[in-house]
């Protein structure tokens, strides 16, 4: 029979058909709205955390953390619904003749699309609200660069993990359930902003938010800043008297009188690195593969799960 | 951290003894349900037929599973040894909210039970806190009888098959459907057995059925989606074996109009053309076909109209201009009139007809027959048997199923094959038997 030998458009047509769609959609739907909330977001986290960003240690790991959230929230709410919001349509496509890898790889082009241009939105506002940012170069010569790289990674990364929600979830109202408890086990398990015991240590290697806060500390050369914590405890209790005399308070005169202060706070920096944020290529490099193998790891899941499509309740 | 070394084996034997306590209540409790009662002591298969009891069915597959993923997983917590304590952290967390879920199950199962037995709602305490005793008290006491017993499907009927298939032609569609059937929970259910006929071009046929009686099976069985043990044929070409090629050859137009609403027509339209005409088809060649298709189904002027802003006349028409768009041979539709008022979808039924004319085969289920039966060559009745399954109790012209059921409208067909219990006549089993005995004097 003739038809048998006629061919059909294959993946990459389909994958350009798809694309296609998803930018009118863009136009048309509410997609758009994931740009604007994307400069709201960092305008906050910069007004919040933005003032000791890259000066201190306690101000990049904070800072950092904050950076590592801001992506994994934009990458989350590009995509927990663009699947499961158009689940039914997907089956009647896939019954159709469309390849569920051209669907995902569509998906993953348009949310490449819109990550970068998140990130770019985050800088910008980052620069507009005079926020420090990296001023070394690592891997590339462009020091903003290397910094962009990781902010893409991590937010691409957390959108393809919520890409893969969608495709699990059945309904919109099931993957926003799924979300929350997501961004808990993101945050939580950080590894460096929360302190876990030694047992849950490996855990934090299944989040994007560790390897994205290590490669932000690493790039802003965590380990060469100062540490003011200890020095801030310190002058609280520069009153405290001890059999007639205040002897904190003594210390404290004596370091400012001599202009010891900077050296105090950078052998306090010095006494607490961690050598996981050295300002190392090899370190910025892991992190950046562990990104990118998550990254694959979800988006072949979300291709198998979705394969399934066929089994859904009629 | 317990390991496997550090359980106590007499709370093991505890926790198995009460178990088995447990089974003797629901032994009672499921021969009086009309179960086997050595389910009872079976875990996963009690949980099960506790739901089938409760005439809460799902709920006991899901408990069923949760209960047996729980056993699993609390081998493994009390199996892992102490070096990987974190993965024994892991899993127990997991195994803490499966229990809670378990639970949730077991109270819905246990208040199906109280509203099967007529009981007050507060015996669901009892009976969960204090099971043993509680199961022992309904399990034995003439005083707790279930309202209704489980439905089992009488497996002794045997109702006549042709058994074998009808010799396929050259020119239309063949179905000879041997048996389709899924295995749900061990059990084999058969959806659908013995359904052989020849559907030639040009003919527009009625797909009727009560609810339940297999239609959308049946279509999905036909253009193998979901494949059956039978062999379909279009033009003498087998559809199971070359699916892949043949799915663009049938177009399947869901009861829902299963569209993105922030998409203009034409560009639905011409998306669904990129994805279903041959790569050979040329790009001004695909504009003249999406054109033609667009007028043909009085869809021209809304073709830039966004189609969430489309009536509900415009958008069925565009969903079926989806599927007609590559020119399918056959064109199956799931109720494409539901929604639509009659003149409507007298005006869709006749677009459809035209359809059928061009030498294809157009196959549509529809709850309102009448209306529009005229414009109908054939019709197919499915029907429920005693096993229920779906059985075919006609193919053939409309005129001839009149007279074959003795009906003046395809609404009292339905009405004479449909089960009792669904308000027929229940005639199902008498009309597959002598549609068969009709089949097998034509054939020989």
């Amino acid at each position: 029979m003739d038809m048998l030998k006629i061919k059909h458009r294959g993946r990459v047509a389909q994958t350009r058909i798809y694309l296609g769609k998803f930018f009118r959609m863009f136009i048309f739907q509410n997609d758009w709205k994931v740009l604007p909330m994307s400069a709201v977001i960092a305008g906050l986290v910069s007004f919040a955390v933005g003032a000791n960003l890259y000066k201190t240690m306690e101000g990049t790991l904070m800072g950092s953390f904050a950076l590592a959230c801001i992506c994994i929230w934009n990458g989350f709410f590009n995509s927990i619904q663009v699947i499961c919001r158009e689940r039914a349509i997907l089956k009647r496509e896939h019954r159709s003749g469309l390849h569920i890898s051209s669907y995902i790889a569509a998906h993953m082009i348009y949310q490449a699309i819109l990550c970068v241009l998140q990130v770019f939105i985050t800088i910008q506002v980052l620069n507009f609200m005079n926020v420090v940012l990296p001023s070394k170069p690592l891997i590339t010569a462009i020091p903003v660069l290397d910094f962009g790289i990781t902010l893409f990674l991590v937010t691409y990364c957390a959108d393809m993990l919520a890409l893969l929600i969608s495709a699990f979830s059945r309904t919109t109202t099931a993957a926003m359930t799924i979300m929350p408890f997501m961004l808990i086990v993101q945050l939580l398990f950080s590894g460096g902003f929360f302190s876990l015991p030694q047992e849950a240590m490996p855990l934090t290697n299944l989040t994007a938010t560790k390897w994205g806060l290590t490669a932000l500390c690493a790039q802003g050369d965590y380990n060469s800043l100062p540490m003011v914590s200890i020095w801030n405890s310190v002058v609280k209790m520069k009153n405290i008297e001890y059999e007639g005399q205040r002897p904190v308070y003594e210390m404290l005169k004596y370091i400012e009188e001599n202009d010891m202060r900077d050296e105090i706070l950078m052998e306090t920096g010095k006494q607490n690195q961690n050598p996981d944020y050295a300002f190392d290529r090899d370190i910025v490099i892991r992190c950046w593969k562990w990104l990118i193998m998550w990254t694959v790891v979800y988006v072949a899941l979300a291709i198998f799960l979705l394969e399934f499509i066929d089994k859904d309740k009629r | 951290m317990i390991s496997i070394s550090s359980v106590d084996p007499y709370d093991i034997l505890r926790q198995i003894v009460l178990y088995l306590f447990t089974g003797i209540g629901y032994f009672g409790i499921f021969r009086k349900c009309g179960v086997k009662g050595i389910w009872a002591f079976v875990p996963m298969a009690r949980e099960y037929h506790m739901g089938l009891c409760a005439d809460k069915e799902s709920e006991g597959k899901k408990l069923s599973v949760i209960t047996g993923i729980v056993l699993v997983s609390n081998f493994f917590i009390f199996a892992i040894d102490e070096e990987y304590i974190e993965v024994a952290l892991l899993l127990a967390i997991a195994t803490i909210a499966l229990i809670i879920t378990e639970v949730i199950f077991h109270i819905r199962i246990l208040i199906g039970l109280t509203k099967v037995f007529n009981r007050s709602k507060w015996w669901v305490w009892p009976l969960w806190l204090f099971e043993s005793i509680t199961t022992l008290l309904w399990g034995y006491s003439s005083k707790f009888q279930p309202s209704h017993k489980v439905d089992y499907v009488d497996e002794s009927v045997q109702v006549k098959e042709l058994g074998t298939n009808l010799k396929a032609t050259d020119q239309g569609l063949s179905v000879n459907i041997k048996e389709r059937s899924t295995i749900q929970f061990f059990k084999k259910k058969v959806l659908l057995k013995d359904i052989h006929m020849n559907i030639p071009k040009g003919h527009m046929v009625l797909l009727l059925g009560g609810s339940g009686a297999g239609k959308t099976t049946f279509v999905n069985a036909v253009t193998g989606y979901e494949k059956a043990k039978a062999e379909i044929k279009i033009d003498g070409s087998n559809v199971y074996k070359d699916y892949s090629k043949m799915l663009y050859d049938i177009g399947f137009v869901p009861q829902q109009d299963l569209m993105r609403e922030n998409d203009t027509a034409i560009l639905t339209l011409s998306d669904a053309a990129s994805l279903r005409l041959p790569s050979k088809v040329k790009r001004p060649e695909i504009h003249k076909r999406i054109k033609d298709v667009m007028a043909q189904f009085g869809l021209s002027a809304a073709s830039g109209t966004l189609v969430e802003k489309m009536s509900g006349g415009q958008k069925k028409r565009l969903s079926i201009a989806m599927e007609y768009i590559s020119d399918p041979s056959i064109f199956i539709l799931d109720e494409p009139d539901s929604g639509l008022d009659g003149i409507v979808a007298r005006s869709l039924f006749t677009r459809l007809r035209e359809i059928a004319d061009q030498n294809k085969i157009v196959i549509v289920i529809t709850h309102t027959p009448d209306r529009v039966a005229d414009l109908f060559d054939d019709v197919i009745v499915l029907a429920k048997d005693s096993k229920r399954t779906g059985r075919l109790a006609w193919y053939g012209p409309i005129k001839e199923a009149y007279e074959f059921f003795g009906k003046d409208s395809m609404e009292g067909i339905l009405s004479c094959i449909n089960p009792k219990d669904a308000g027929g006549e229940g005639r199902g089993d008498e009309f597959v038997e002598k549609y068969a005995a009709r089949l097998q004097e034509m054939v020989g």
